[in-house]
Parts: structure tokens; C-alpha cells; sequence
């Protein structure tokens, strides 16, 4: 038996697990897929593979890639090792502290598992253009930033030319919180894409102000209170930073005696850390299962050795186990894969600062810091400084003064790579 | 508060003391799941796992990195080329003829500095073959077995099974894109379904105990001050409102949308000043009136486990011990009023539980850590109690086999599908002999001649005669989390873990349970 290549490294027999999917199809196996040599040359020699983020589900990524047979992986992760990383991002250990997640990651493979290319790139995935993205096969994301996938899933949705079959990079994306988590496959422009599915998140919690500055009752209150209101108030300019420790234990003495003071209870270091820095429990567990739904769906679409996922796996570990498949449907008004403009009420009285509010809060938006213009005509742009000065005006201004009703008006944001087209109408 | 700048370097000093020792730092994203006493149970626990397949690995290393106490691998065999090619926990081609265990064992503990363990190099038959070994396997907090031979597995199971000391079973058994496990547990556990969190218990609102009813009939409206009646606790004006609702009403709580609109009207028409958002606060919690059960459906069903000698009543008002009150509540003078009521009625139906305890239960009264008495009441809204049955018990009940495959087809017929496999893997050596005819020929035989098998029997099958001894990458990793957490569920007496077996198909990623 051979391996279907002669790359170095190999030994005969190293893949007889792999093999055997790979030489025979399945029930379930899709007529075109090529059985034996042809499809382990394509997967062993040929594909080229994109992993980004080299941290709780990447380090699980990389070693699954590597053990199925991918052998040329690149993988971009701008961050750098923490000491709360090692209780599941296994390829990293005490010593690696303080280096970059992707460069220590990619190490670790290529000596475990020999002849297998791993590719680091310590950066930012913005750094890259069209041109990088082009040269891969298939994405695989491993991100805990809802701003990093929107901008990889509207990247590859743009680099879809329908002329071309190779620019349809498929998006494999997980994430995980606690004993939950979720797997899911993009084709951009052919199935619902991520910023199709945006309303699916979680509302983050917000307190009201009036409550933090004048009637705490829960421990996060006078944590918020110690970081919204103290923090500048006592500190001027300097920034908050949640990774240095002496910050964080400035707040939580602050919002310990803020505690003492309403008598409330709970007020801990950890809890000050994770209220600031919105932490997400992670386990190494979940990692596993998510990481290992991700990289299965790599390796079935990669060989066409099995029916892929449609398009939608979730799992919730808490209470025995659960887990729901489905297919995410694309919608129509999606900014990104979309086309059609979103229909938007609002009131005639409504101002442009107002309608900049409903943009930021709204579950299927969710712009940060929209600008807005419609037509040639600038309505509020948040950058640069002399436009910004020269379109506050108009925030005070009702949006029906500037725009008439069923007219459109596009907002756009550095973050998001893409514009999104409302069409406006008085209620 | 006026801050000065020598109170910011003394509070910025004391705080920093106050930062978490390196381990807790490490474990920061679990404890904020299971906290110290999960971290201590899992700390404490010896895991045994039997087999040294690319799966036992993956399980081990998601058990390993969040730290269990020690764990032990079980292996005879040496390394193949094909083990080097799939386990990660091997060096490649280097440990090519070397012992399996012996091999992984040192890459697993690299993970963790703090987790001891040790390879035995001895196949699973022969220890279950002498007293000493049995003793042996009987000594761990739980036992992990992953494709072990049919015969090994069935001894194994009824060993651990024939005494409630003994440690639960984790069988996981999977062969390419296909896989199932089951958990067997003697014992019943009890579990806090969902620990650390803000969930809600029951205010006895609608069964207030008198200090409550007391304080809620006690208050003076007409003429009280304006800063008092904003402040009165939410919770104090909904049990006025449901005590005056059932003056009126013959003792029932609203029930129609008509009588909720006219209750949440009567708790408005309470404000003296528009403003009071007090009464605001305690319109929007009104369904709770409604909508909160006494006891969770979940907990009045454990009344009735066979166990019980006599059916509980534990109190007059049937309600569960009230746990330490709700963070919702802490705040200004009447907050901390209503806290200390809560506490004071959660103290005295702690003391009230312990009696009833030594009562009905005077052996166990005895034995039992009072410290354990503590954490059941706290948690006792969330108690789950796992009943496990033995190994391949429901498998023999062919009716119920039968009825399953036709209710839910897809799980049964994957789950026959891998015994149908494990049968044939048991009986010869020789891999051609697993086929779609035999392995068709065996679930036929398994539910009887007269049952026809639906077409996820076929789909099932067709997959494991492709792939009968793959032990893939990617479904090993996707085990190893999964069985995994429910070990850390098991070992942490914390969420629930699954009953029955739970089958996972990685075609068309789905993961069901079964029996």
C-alpha cells in the first residue's frame, strides 16, 4: 500500500486509519469523490489550508489538520501567550508566556508530527489582502472576537468572482462558551453567511448608569462603577489596561470598598477581571469537540470522502448532552451576501445621533461607530477629525430633513470591510 | 467619596496582594464554571483508562489540562505505524515498536505539571483475570474504556456494577465517522444541575413564610415616608399585592390575562409618586406570580425514588429550602432587611432538614459530612439524580430495541450498528470478514427475523464496513471532549451528564441518545 505521495517524513502505514475512509466511499459519499491515490495527492500535496487564531480551538485545529493529513497549514494569530491560556490551549506551556501564540503553535506541530508545513503569521488577519486570502483552499476559524469574523466572512464573500470556481474559499468557523459551542460551514454567497446570522449573539449585558452611580444592588455594579466612573475620573487620559495587573487591582480594591459601603456581597478579584474584560469561560474539552466538528468538515469537504455539514452544529453540555443541526437560512437584506437594501422605521422626529444609537444596539447591526452618508451627501462620519467637525452639526439634526422618505442611506465603519444600505421610512 | 492620592498607593498595594496565585491564574476559565470545589474534586480524583488509543488520549489530555489528581493508562501493546500516524500524544515515527502507554504517558503529563501519571503495561483481560487486578480496577474515582473487546467489556461492566462502592464506567466505542458511549453507574449521584448560577430560586412569593407575610401586612402606605415607600423591596410589594389579590379573589392568584392585567394594575395604583421604581420593578417581576412553581418539576419527581422509606413532606408550606438570598436584593437599608429575612428562614429550614434527616434517616445522618448536608440545601433547587443502569441492559429488552428503532431510527440504528461491529470485532481476527451482509446478518439476528430494519440500518452499516477499525483523528478529538465532560460532570458532581447512549455521526454531524 502507499501513501499517494512520497513526501518526506511518511512511513508506510501512517495513514491506515485516514486510508480507510479515503479508499472507498460511504453510504453517504458524494459520486464524485475520487477513491485512493487522487484524492490523498490532492490532500497530502496539494491543499493548502488557513487557520486563524492559534489559541483554544486553534491549538486543537492545527493538531486535528495535522494528524488527518493536511500538510500545508498557514496560521495568523495576533496575540501572545497568557498564563489563563494553559489550562486548554495545549501546545503551549509555562515557558512559552509572553511569546506569540502563532509562531510557538506552529513550532510544536511540525516537531510532533513530522513533514507537515506549518506556516505562522504573527499579525493582525487586516494585515493581509486579497491577494494572501486567494492562495488557500479552505478557511478554518478559530476566533473570539465577533469583529474578526465579520471582517474574514465579508473578505471572502468579496473575493467570490462567479467566473471563477477557485475564489469560493469555504469558511469552516467555530466558537465556544462553557460547556456550549457551535460549528458551522460557509460557501460565501452560496449559503447564510456569518453576518446573515448576526441576530443569533448574545446581547451583552449592559447596566444603566443611573444604577451604578446612584443604586447598586449586584457586585458587577460597583465593579462598574470603579472602572466607568472612577477609573477616568481619578486617572484622567491614561488608559484602563485590562492586562495589567496593577489596573485591575486598583478597581477591585475600588469597588471592594464600594461593596462595603451598600453592603453588597461578591466582589471578588476574578469577578472584577472577568466583568472588565468580559471573560468567557473556556474548557479544553469543548475545544476539543468544536475544534475536532471544524477540522472534520475540513477533511470531508477537502476530500469529498463524505457529505458535509448543512450548515449549522450546536451543542450544549450542560444538562446531558444536546445538540441541534440545522440549516441557517441567508437573508435577504444581509449586507454582506445580501444585495438588497434593509428596510429601517423610524419616526419623523428622529435625529441623526438617534438613529447612530438604534444602529449601534441593534441585534442584526451592530456597528460600533457607524458613518453615515447618503448619496454623495455626508450625514455624520466618525473619522477623519475635520469631517467629523464639519458633520456633528447634523447630529442634532431629524434624519428626515436630510433624507426623504424611501430614500437610502449607507453606513460604513473602519472595522467592517463592507457598507450597509438602509432604506429609511417615517412612521 | 473623596479620593486622595496616598489612599490610591494603599488601596492599589492591598489590592495587589489580592491577586491570584499562579494556579489560580491558570485555572482562571474553568473556575468560573465549576469553582474551587469542582477544582478540589477534580483535584482529587484518580482516573483509569484502559487502552492507549488515539481516543484514551485525547480524553486523557482534556482531563489532564484542567487538572485531575492522576490518572493511569493501561496498555499492552506497542506502538504501530499506524498509532504514530493518528495519536498525538506518540513521537511519530520514533516510538514505532515502543510500549503504547509507556510512550504516551510522559506526553500527557507535560500538559500539566501538577497531574501525576503512569503507564501499566498489561492487558485489560489478564487483570480482570486475578482477584488482585479486579481489586485493582475497583480502587480508581472512575474507569474510561475505549474499544475494548466485547467480552473484556461486558466483565469489566458487571465487576464495577456488582457493588455501589465501585467507580462508574465510561464505555466509548467508535469506528470511523461513527461512535457511541454510555456511562454505568451503580450508584445514584446527585448533581446541582446548574451551579454558580444567577438562576432565580423561587421568593416565595405566593407561599410566604410568616416573616415575610408579616412584613408585607405590617406595611403602613398611607404613612410612611415618601423615601421609604420608593424603597420598599419589590418583593415585599408583590406579596402584599398577592395577599390582598386573594382577600378578594377566594384565595386564587390571577390566571387569565384580564386578572393578570388587573393584578399588575393593582401594583402600579400603590405608587404615591409616578417615579417609584420599586413599583415599576415589581410590575415587570409580576409573572412570577404566575409562572414560578413551587418545587421544579424535576425535584417533586425525586419524592417518589424508591429509595425514600417514606414519602417526604418536608415541610407545611411544600416549598424546598430557601437557599442564601439573591444578590437582586442587596441594596439600602430595607434590601438588607429582606436579606436578613431570607437568611434567617433559609437557617431555620436548614435546621428543620437536618432533623428530618436524623428522623427518617438516622444511620446515614450519622455518617454524612455536615459540610455536604450544606451544599445539597444550597443547591436544592438544582438537585438531579442520576440513576445509571448496567452495561447492555436495555439492549436486552428487544422490544424496547425494536420500538426505538422505529421512533427514532437514526440513533438506534447506529447504536446496533456499533454492537453489531463489536460482536464481529470479538468473534474473529480477520478485518474482511466485517462486511455490510454480516454485520446486517447480526443486527437482523439482534431484534429478531420478522423486524424490518429501516434504511438508517443500511446507512449506518455501509459506513462501518468501510471504516471498521479507523480510529480518525478528528473523531477521536471530538470523543476525547466529549467524553471528557462528562467525566468533569461525573467528577465534579456539577451540570448533568448524559443517560443512556449517546450516539454521535460525524457524516452528517449530529450527536442523539439512545436506551
Amino acid at each position: 500500500m502507499t501513501n499517494g505521495n512520497a513526501s518526506s517524513g511518511d512511513w508506510e502505514g501512517r495513514y491506515f486509519h485516514v486510508d480507510q475512509i479515503l479508499d472507498r466511499p460511504g453510504p453517504r459519499t458524494d459520486p464524485s469523490f475520487l477513491a485512493g491515490e487522487e484524492v490523498k495527492d490532492f490532500l497530502r500535496n496539494k491543499c493548502k489550508i488557513l487557520v486563524i487564531g492559534a489559541g483554544g480551538l486553534g491549538c486543537e485545529i492545527l493538531a486535528n489538520l495535522a494528524l488527518s493529513g493536511f500538510k500545508d497549514i498557514h496560521v495568523i494569530d495576533m496575540d501572545t501567550i497568557d498564563i489563563s491560556n494553559l489550562n486548554r490551549q495545549f501546545l503551549f506551556r509555562q515557558k512559552d508566556v509572553g511569546q506569540p501564540k502563532a509562531i510557538v503553535a506552529a513550532e510544536f506541530i511540525m516537531n510532533r508530527i513530522p513533514g507537515v508545513k506549518v506556516t505562522p503569521y504573527y499579525g493582525k488577519i487586516q494585515d493581509k489582502d486579497d491577494d494572501y486570502y486567494m492562495q488557500f483552499n479552505l478557511v478554518i476559524c478559530g476566533l473570539d472576537s465577533v469583529e474578526a469574523r465579520r471582517w474574514i466572512n465579508a473578505t471572502l464573500v468579496n473575493l467570490v468572482d462567479p467566473e471563477n470556481p477557485e475564489s469560493l474559499k469555504p469558511l469552516i468557523d467555530g466558537g465556544t462558551e462553557g460547556f456550549k459551542g457551535q460549528a458551522r460551514v460557509i460557501l460565501p454567497t452560496v449559503t447564510s453567511c456569518y453576518e446573515c446570522s448576526l441576530d443569533m449573539l448574545n446581547k451583552p449585558t449592559a447596566f444603566p448608569i443611573c444604577t451604578i452611580a446612584n443604586t447598586p444592588r449586584l457586585p458587577e455594579h460597583c465593579i462598574e462603577w470603579a472602572s466607568v466612573l472612577e477609573w477616568p475620573r481619578v486617572h484622567g487620559d491614561q488608559k484602563l489596561d485590562t492586562d495589567d495587573p496593577e489596573h485591575i487591582g486598583w478597581l477591585y480594591s475600588i469597588a471592594s470598598a464600594r461593596a462595603k459601603e451598600f453592603k453588597i456581597e461578591g466582589v471578588s478579584w476574578s469577578l472584577t477581571q472577568g466583568v472588565v474584560k468580559n471573560i468567557i469561560p473556556a474548557i479544553a474539552s469543548t475545544n476539543a469537540i468544536i475544534a475536532a466538528s471544524c477540522c472534520n468538515e475540513a477533511f470531508k469537504i477537502a476530500t469529498s470522502s463524505a457529505a458535509y455539514l448543512n450548515n449549522y452544529f450546536m451543542l450544549i453540555g450542560t444538562d446531558g448532552v444536546y445538540s441541534y443541526t440545522f440549516e441557517h437560512e441567508r437573508r435577504e437584506d444581509c449586507p454582506v451576501c445580501g444585495g438588497e437594501a434593509l428596510d429601517v422605521s423610524i419616526g419623523k422626529e428622529w435625529t441623526v445621533e438617534r438613529l447612530i444609537e438604534m444602529l449601534v444596539e441593534k441585534q442584526d447591526i451592530q456597528i460600533k461607530k457607524p458613518s453615515l452618508s447618503s448619496g454623495a451627501k455626508h450625514i455624520y462620519f466618525q473619522a477623519p477629525p475635520q469631517l467629523e467637525e464639519a458633520t456633528r452639526p447634523n447630529l442634532e439634526k431629524m434624519v428626515s430633513e436630510l433624507v426623504p422618505d424611501g430614500g437610502e442611506i449607507t453606513v460604513t465603519a473602519s472595522s467592517l470591510p463592507f457598507s450597509l444600505s438602509l432604506r429609511v421610512k417615517y412612521v | 467619596m473623596k479620593m486622595t492620592e496616598s489612599q490610591d498607593i494603599e488601596q492599589a498595594t492591598t489590592a495587589i496582594a489580592a491577586q491570584p496565585d499562579n494556579k489560580t491564574r491558570r485555572y482562571d476559565r474553568q473556575l468560573r464554571l465549576w469553582a474551587a470545589s469542582g477544582q478540589a474534586a477534580l483535584e482529587s480524583s484518580r482516573v483509569l483508562v484502559l487502552s492507549a488509543s488515539a481516543t484514551s488520549t485525547s480524553i486523557l489530555k482534556n482531563l489532564v489540562l484542567p487538572g485531575i489528581g492522576h490518572f493511569t493508562l493501561v496498555d499492552s501493546t506497542l506502538v504501530s505505524p499506524a498509532d504514530a500516524g493518528n495519536n498525538f500524544f506518540l513521537n511519530g515515527r520514533d516510538s514505532i515498536g515502543k510500549s503504547r502507554a509507556q510512550e504516551a504517558v510522559p506526553l500527557l503529563r507535560e500538559l500539566n505539571e501538577s497531574v501525576q501519571g503512569e503507564a501499566v503495561v498489561s492487558d485489560v483481560k489478564e487483570l480482570l483475570s486475578s482477584d488482585s487486578g479486579r481489586e485493582w480496577i475497583t480502587g480508581f474515582s472512575l474507569v474510561i474504556a475505549h474499544n475494548l473487546a466485547k467480552p473484556v467489556v461486558d466483565d469489566l461492566a458487571a465487576l464495577l456494577w456488582d457493588d455501589l462502592a465501585n467507580p462508574p464506567l465510561i464505555v466509548v466505542n467508535s469506528a470511523g465517522f461513527l461512535a457511541e458511549f454510555f456511562i454505568s453507574i451503580s450508584r445514584a449521584l446527585w448533581y446541582a444541575a446548574s451551579p454558580h448560577t444567577d438562576a432565580i430560586p423561587t421568593l416565595r412569593i405566593t407561599r410566604p413564610f410568616p416573616a415575610l407575610l408579616q412584613w408585607a401586612r405590617d406595611l403602613d402606605l398611607e404613612n410612611m415616608d415618601p423615601t421609604t415607600h420608593a424603597h420598599i423591596p419589590f418583593v415585599i410589594i408583590l406579596v402584599r399585592a398577592v395577599d390582598l389579590w386573594r382577600r378578594e379573589h377566594n384565595g386564587a392568584l390571577p390566571t387569565t390575562m384580564a386578572e393578570k392585567r388587573a393584578f399588575k394594575e393593582s401594583v402600579l395604583a400603590m405608587k404615591i409618586k409616578p417615579d417609584e421604581e420599586n413599583f415599576d420593578e415589581a410590575e415587570q417581576q409580576a409573572w412570577r406570580v404566575w409562572s414560578e412553581p413551587a418545587v421544579p418539576s424535576e425535584i417533586s419527581a425525586l419524592f417518589s425514588l424508591p429509595e425514600l422509606q417514606q414519602p417526604s413532606t418536608s415541610s407545611d408550606t411544600n416549598a424546598l429550602p430557601n437557599p442564601t438570598f439573591h444578590a437582586l436584593l442587596r441594596t439600602l437599608s430595607a434590601y438588607v432587611r429582606l436579606q436578613r429575612v431570607y437568611r434567617e428562614q433559609a437557617a431555620a429550614e436548614k435546621t428543620l432538614f437536618k432533623e428530618l434527616l436524623a428522623q427518617v434517616y438516622p444511620e446515614l445522618a450519622q455518617k454524612i459530612d455536615p459540610d455536604e448536608v450544606d451544599t445539597f440545601v444550597k443547591n436544592s433547587h438544582h438537585v438531579r439524580v442520576l440513576r445509571g443502569r448496567p452495561w447492555r441492559a436495555w439492549d436486552k429488552e428487544r422490544d424496547v430495541v425494536v420500538s426505538s428503532l422505529s421512533a427514532t431510527p437514526r440513533e438506534s440504528a447506529t447504536h446496533l450498528a456499533l454492537s453489531a461491529l463489536s460482536t464481529l470485532l470479538a468473534q474473529s481476527s480477520d478485518i474482511s470478514e466485517i462486511t455490510v451482509d454480516s454485520l446486517k446478518k447480526e443486527v437482523q439476528s439482534f431484534v429478531g427475523p420478522d423486524v424490518e430494519l429501516p434504511e438508517e440500518v443500511d446507512t449506518a452499516i455501509g459506513e462501518l464496513a468501510r471504516a471498521p477499525t479507523a480510529d480518525l483523528p478528528n473523531m477521536a478529538a471530538f470523543l476525547g471532549g466529549m467524553v471528557a465532560q462528562e467525566a468533569i460532570k461525573m467528577i465534579t458532581q456539577q451540570y448533568v451528564p448524559v443517560c443512556g447512549y449517546c450516539v454521535l455521526d460525524l457524516v452528517d454531524s449530529w450527536t442523539g441518545i439512545v436506551g
